[in-house]
């Protein structure tokens, strides 16, 4: 179990966890930590913009679809507090893990989030 | 037996609210005071009726707005509501005060609290729908691996404990400060009471030994509310319940009525538990720091037992609501019950953070009495050549006229016409304004006035943000 706390938007946005990246995605169909590597090629899913009329996030390289709700209900536990976001890797080590910047598309970096 | 009735949830609008909050504060207990502070009738409340029909609490405050004057009226509306679950006698008997306890705990006064509370809830509470949110599949492990990286973090001194240490009168400050925890600290665990009725198996025994030890185990010189007292006491500071009414800031009681809130809706019974566990756990270093610091400001004489008492018992306290309370909860009910576990630790965090930055703000205005007077010629001046024109009130006040404490959702420029005022930005703290002279008046900043000539003309220049008016 490794518990992280990293930004929400600007530097230090991004947490690596054992060679993977992840963002937290603010969108208006719910926020969620979003594994910022596309699952079939590596494409950016950071830059994904959400399907519209569907709540499915479409990875730019291509057009591999991933579920929104899925990533708000069976993703990596998370909080957000403000501008922090506290998050939950259950197979991570302590040791293994360092944190960077990747931007958002604008689906998902929470400017579209009415509050 | 065609009838089907249709349940409609309870909701006043803003037409009937906010006649209900201003019958509410038409009790005679919650008018204003002619003195600063209420002497030995923990019944009166200060709730500044004439002023609640301006006021719009259908809306939720956002994190921006949430010192505005709208919050300071609903924290105290609400404190008083809540405190009427809760038992107060005078020090010093009943006598006249009979006639107070009745009114206060009438079923009247009970029942139009009630109607207005939930709205009151809303407003003052529903940022944090948008302040905290968690996300994906919480499992107990993750939230045991959560909670117990608490323990990890490095605790720093407060903004509000560096603030005391750099005023220039640092014991007023610290006077100041501790009148902003007795809403809590006097009816300590009270709204963790509130949990322990009814009926739901072994966590509610266990919830009631933190009680026991709360309540010093049934020995009144150690009741935790008493060791308080003796803290007080011990820097000069009364121990009748309210006192000091006037100067609790709203984010103080905000964070003493999110317990209260939390412990009347059931409904948020585990957000209550995420709470917990953060103030349990952050309470012991917390407390040594409050200890050092209450001794270093005044010496031995300040009585601290109440915080070293805290060392000792919550580290444990803090331990038994993660394996006692918690795990267990999340046992019988299910890992469901886990988001709501996280977001109560977590807007806990978000209120500590703006009741420390109040605070600290708070602390600089009183520091900065002449600095804002002296401040009054520049934007006068700005004032007159026309740099901004502001809505002005004119007043004319007799001789006693107490403005009870308030704030204002904007800077004020206060011109003395005539006469003499005493301006008072917080405990102990004022400045004397004579013809000519004022004073700047900062956004959100808790203030009062008296007059004392036997009349005074003023004015209120409600510029917004005085440093428009600076050339
Ligand atoms: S890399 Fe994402 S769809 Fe191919
Ligand atoms: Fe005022």
């Amino acid at each position: 179990m490794l518990v992280l706390t990293f930004a929400v938007s600007g530097a230090g946005n991004c947490v690596e966890v054992g060679g993977a990246p992840f963002v937290y995605a603010r969108t208006t169909l719910g926020s969620f930590v979003l594994p910022a590597r596309c699952s079939h090629r590596g494409g950016p899913l950071h830059l994904a913009r959400v399907e519209p009329g569907r709540a499915r996030l479409i990875c730019p390289w291509h057009e591999q679809a991933t579920s929104v709700k899925r990533l708000a209900r069976t993703g990596i536990p998370a909080v957000r507090r403000g501008e922090v976001v506290t998050a939950v890797f259950a197979d991570a080590t302590p040791d293994n893990w360092s944190t960077g910047h990747l931007p958002l598309s604008p689906d998902l970096d929470g400017t579209s989030v009415s509050v | 037996m065609n009838f089907s009735p249709v349940y409609q949830p309870f909701e006043l609008s803003a037409e009937q609210l906010r006649e209900a909050a201003l019958h509410f504060a038409s009790n005679p207990l919650y008018l204003d005071n002619e003195e600063w502070e209420n002497d030995d009738n923990p019944y009166r409340r200060q709730l500044r009726p004439q002023v609640l029909q301006h006021l719009d609490f259908t809306k939720k405050l956002s994190r921006s707005e949430i010192l505005n004057y709208e919050s300071l009226a609903a924290q105290r509306l609400l404190t008083t509501i809540y405190e009427s679950d809760l038992m107060f006698l005078p020090q010093s008997g009943f006598g006249e005060k009979y006639e107070d306890f009745k009114r206060f705990y009438s079923s009247t006064n009970r029942a139009l609290g009630e109607m207005i509370r939930p709205a009151l809830e809303r407003h003052s509470f529903g940022f944090l729908d948008d302040e905290v949110e968690v996300t994906g599949k919480w499992t107990r492990a993750s939230l045991e691996a959560f909670l117990r990286d608490l323990e990890n973090e490095q605790p720093q001194p407060s903004l509000a404990e560096t603030a005391i240490e750099k005023s220039s009168d640092p014991a007023r400050a610290a006077r100041m400060w501790l009148i902003q925890f007795i809403p809590d600290f006097m009816s300590e665990a009270s709204p963790m009471i509130r949990n322990v009725m009814g009926h739901y198996g072994p966590v509610q025994s266990d919830w009631f030994k933190v009680i026991i030890d709360e309540y010093g185990y049934g020995v009144h010189d150690t009741k935790h509310s008493t060791l308080f007292e003796n803290t007080l006491s011990s820097v000069g500071l009364r121990t009748d319940l309210h006192h000091y009414w006037q100067y609790y800031l709203s984010s103080s009681m905000l964070l003493s009525n999110y317990f209260h809130y939390l412990g009347k809706n059931h409904e948020l019974l585990f957000r209550y538990l995420g709470a917990l566990y953060y103030t349990e756990t952050t309470l012991v270093d917390f407390c040594r720091r409050a200890a050092n610091l209450l001794t270093s400001v005044f010496g031995e004489e300040a009585d601290v037992t109440y915080f070293t008492e805290h060392v000792h018992i919550d580290t444990h306290h803090g331990r038994m609501a993660l394996e006692k309370l918690i795990l267990p909860i999340v046992d019988a009910c299910g890992e469901a019950v886990i988001p709501e576990i996280v977001r109560g630790f977590e807007e806990f965090k978000v209120l500590a953070q703006v009741n420390d930055e109040d605070f600290a703000a708070q602390i600089e205005w009183m520091d900065g009495g002449p600095t804002n007077k002296a401040l009054h010629e520049p934007v006068w001046e700005g004032i007159q050549q026309g740099r901004v024109t502001a809505p002005i009130a004119d007043l004319i006040e007799p001789r006693g006229e107490l403005s009870n404490t308030h704030c204002h959702n904007g800077d004020e420029l206060c011109h003395i016409v005539s006469g003499t005022m005493k301006f008072v930005a917080g405990f102990n703290s004022h400045q004397i304004l004579e013809a000519g002279q004022g004073t700047v008046i900062r956004k959100n900043r808790l203030h009062g006035a008296i007059i004392e000539s036997e009349e005074c003309v003023y004015q209120i220049h409600s510029v917004g943000d005085y440093r428009a008016c600076l050339s």
